[in-house]
């Protein structure tokens, strides 16, 4: 779809956007206003107004319609803001590619897992839903381009303390998704090939074969290829092999899994001045996360990307399949009169486990998994609240024990932090501030820090 | 008078009696009969009901409200009239917490929860169907849904001894939280310490 940038707000042609979602049936123009009938809608617009009138009501798409060449245009935001309810259908815009998915969208995300080989690593993609892939190779990287649905990463950027491997990124800045992979050394072969109905991606990445294997390049597009030196009667790895054992490898860097709670239709709590939950647990995660990988001593997960509204069970699936050394759910709801509060909390189970349910430690059903986190759990939670302590100017209440639902499936240390207070009768006020958020999220990332540097508990 | 003038008033007459007696149907129901009751003021009627037991032996009742400065719960004494019977007595309980602390406390559940049925095993699992208002017009949060719902748990265990646990549904469905937060897949049992409000003075 042809796109406009104008007061950097990118900007679509009106006519081409409602004749994709139905048909526009007639049109009247005057010099500043432009009215639609579409469906059985009626649409008027006026020339640099942001307000549209939809039969009787009105919608404000925040930045003004334009004219330009004789065409109107309209800012993306009318893609999600008015489509969905005069088309009955999803629109969801993804910006890099100008390319606008109408209909029941489901993005694509993936998880990466990075395994050590005798004479090399495997790369191991797993995506959440049928995908092509392309190989290319620019200067010293791997590009694997991507095509399908479009594809919503839960990290951007995933580094490895890999003897083979460096970071693997996400990059659709071009417009094109595509995952660039950064060998750690030069003169790495590649192989890549998709399974499992196109939805693994696995990588062998490896050390070039004696003269009898055939080499490839790196970006070399070899679907269903067998790396050479797994091939019978190849010669036995090099000696340089040998000394990149994965024994010698370094640990891979810990993970933290951040929650940010609710999300999409669920907005969670809401103030008198329509701050919205969801809003601000993303705004928070996002923070600690900005922080922790400038420090660059874990890799950081999210378990929500944008305005998606995962379920509990989602949530639990992306942070369980990490195995995260510390799992934080944020949240903001009504916490009294005060202002500004931070609740810490650990789980506490409705009623306690029966014996039966709560497995031992080897077998522990999915329903009970944060029972057996209780011990490191409470240590992260006093971390917390010594770290939120040193905020100026904040109520913190006791440490508490909750049913958060978000928290029951965890297995890894986990705490939920909840500002406060949002509520209906009162102003957000300072907890909706950037200065706050950041005061917040600092804290945050500065108590996950100590508590990976923390002795573990028996 | 001619006949067929005759004939026309023959037929006019029973039309007129009709026609008449229509009319009074039609005043009598428009301005004798009673407005049904809207929905709020008959949900009051049957609270009032629930609230007074046959019962002419009052007792001293702990009822629990939250106290969001404490993040705990904080006591309230009543003296009220029981049922015999435990479901009666969970309704009633139950009631007079939707309407509300006397005390200057918080309000555990919004007044415009109605509680649409009350079942109990022989075991002590006590399940409480709640209406959907049970979520609207309620502070949303991890706090504010945990102290309501030991708000309940707590009161029914301290004041109905054949209750040992709470199962929440919300109109007739179980549900996953109460608005987001606090996991209600499950029973609930009292996990409070012993409060440190002032003992009760029936």
């Amino acid at each position: 779809m042809p796109a406009e940038t104008a007061n950097d707000t990118i900007y679509l042609p009106l006519l081409p956007v409602l004749n994709l979602n139905g048909q526009v049936s007639g049109l009247q123009e005057k010099r500043n206003e432009l009215q639609v009938w579409f469906g059985g809608s009626h649409l008027r617009l006026r020339r640099n107004q942001s307000k549209i009138r939809i039969d009787r009501r009105t919608v404000d798409l925040s930045q003004p319609a334009l004219q330009s060449n004789g065409q109107w245009l309209v800012p993306v935001s009318f893609l999600t803001l008015v489509i969905p309810s005069l088309a009955g259908q999803n629109v969801l815009y993804q910006a890099g590619t100008h390319r606008a998915f109408i209909g029941n969208i489901h993005p694509v995300s993936f998880t990466v897992r990075l395994e050590s080989q005798p004479s090399g690593a495997k790369l191991v993609v797993q995506f959440t839903g049928k995908i092509g892939i392309q190989t290319a190779s620019t200067n010293g990287t791997w590009v694997i381009l991507l095509s399908g649905p479009p594809v919503v990463p839960m990290e951007r950027v995933i580094r490895f303390h890999n003897p083979y491997l460096k970071e693997l990124r996400f990059d659709d800045q071009d417009g094109r998704p595509k995952l660039v992979l950064k060998p750690a050394e030069g003169d790495l072969n590649f192989y890549s090939q998709l399974t499992q109905g196109q939805q693994i991606l696995v990588a062998d990445i490896m050390k070039p074969a004696p003269p009898m294997s055939a080499k490839a390049l790196p970006g070399q597009q070899t679907t269903a290829a067998v790396p050479p030196a797994s091939k019978p009667g190849a010669a036995a790895p090099p000696s340089s092999t040998v000394a990149l054992a994965p024994a010698q490898a370094a640990p891979p860097l810990p993970v933290i899994v951040l929650d940010a709670g609710h999300g999409g239709p669920d907005s969670g709590a809401r103030s008198r001045d329509g701050i919205l939950e969801k809003n601000l647990t993303a705004n928070m995660a996002q923070k600690v996360a900005a922080a922790l990988q400038a420090a660059g001593k874990c890799r950081v997960v999210m378990t929500r990307i944008g305005d998606s509204d995962p379920s509990f069970e989602q949530r639990s699936v992306t942070a369980n399949t990490n195995r995260p050394v510390a799992f934080v759910s944020f949240h903001a709801g009504e916490l009294g009169d005060r202002s500004p509060v931070i609740a810490v909390y650990t789980y506490q189970p409705p009623s306690p486990a029966p014996a039966s349910e709560s497995g031992s430690p080897l077998f522990v059903p999915w329903d009970w998994a944060q029972e057996h986190e209780q011990a490191p759990s409470q240590q992260l939670a006093q971390i917390f609240e010594q770290r939120f302590s040193q905020i100026t100017g904040i109520i913190l209440p006791p440490l508490t024990q909750a049913p958060v639902r978000e928290l029951r499936s965890i297995n890894a240390p986990a705490v939920a932090v909840e500002v406060g207070t949002l509520s209906p009768v009162q102003d957000a006020g300072v907890i909706a501030q950037d200065s706050f958020e950041q005061q917040v999220a600092k804290a945050t990332a500065a108590a996950l820090e100590q508590f990976l540097g923390a002795p573990a508990l028996p | 008078m001619s006949k067929r003038s005759l004939i026309l008033l023959l037929f006019a007459i029973p039309i007129l009696v009709a026609g008449g007696f229509y009319l009074r149907a039609l005043v009598r129901r428009a301005f004798f009969q009673s407005a049904p009751k809207p929905e709020g003021a008959m949900q009051a009627q049957l609270r009032q009901q629930a609230l007074q037991s046959e019962s002419s032996v009052k007792e001293a009742v702990a009822l629990y409200f939250p106290n969001f400065d404490t993040g705990a719960l904080d006591q309230e004494a009543r003296v009220m009239a029981l049922a015999p019977n435990n479901e009666d007595r969970i309704r009633q309980i139950v009631l007079a917490l939707i309407e509300g602390p006397a005390q200057g406390h918080a309000r555990a559940l919004p007044a415009s929860t109605a509680l649409r049925a009350v079942f109990i095993t022989p075991s002590g699992d006590a399940y409480l169907d709640f209406s959907s208002d049970v979520t609207q017009n309620f502070p949303v949060g991890i706090a504010s849904e945990t102290l309501a719902i030991y708000s309940v748990v707590d009161s029914l265990t301290a004041n109905v001894p054949a209750v040992k646990r709470v199962r929440f549904l919300v109109q007739g469905q179980e549900t996953d939280t109460l608005d987001g937060h606090a996991d209600l897949t499950g029973f609930y049992t009292s996990n409070l310490p012993p409060p440190a409000a002032t003992p009760l003075n029936p």
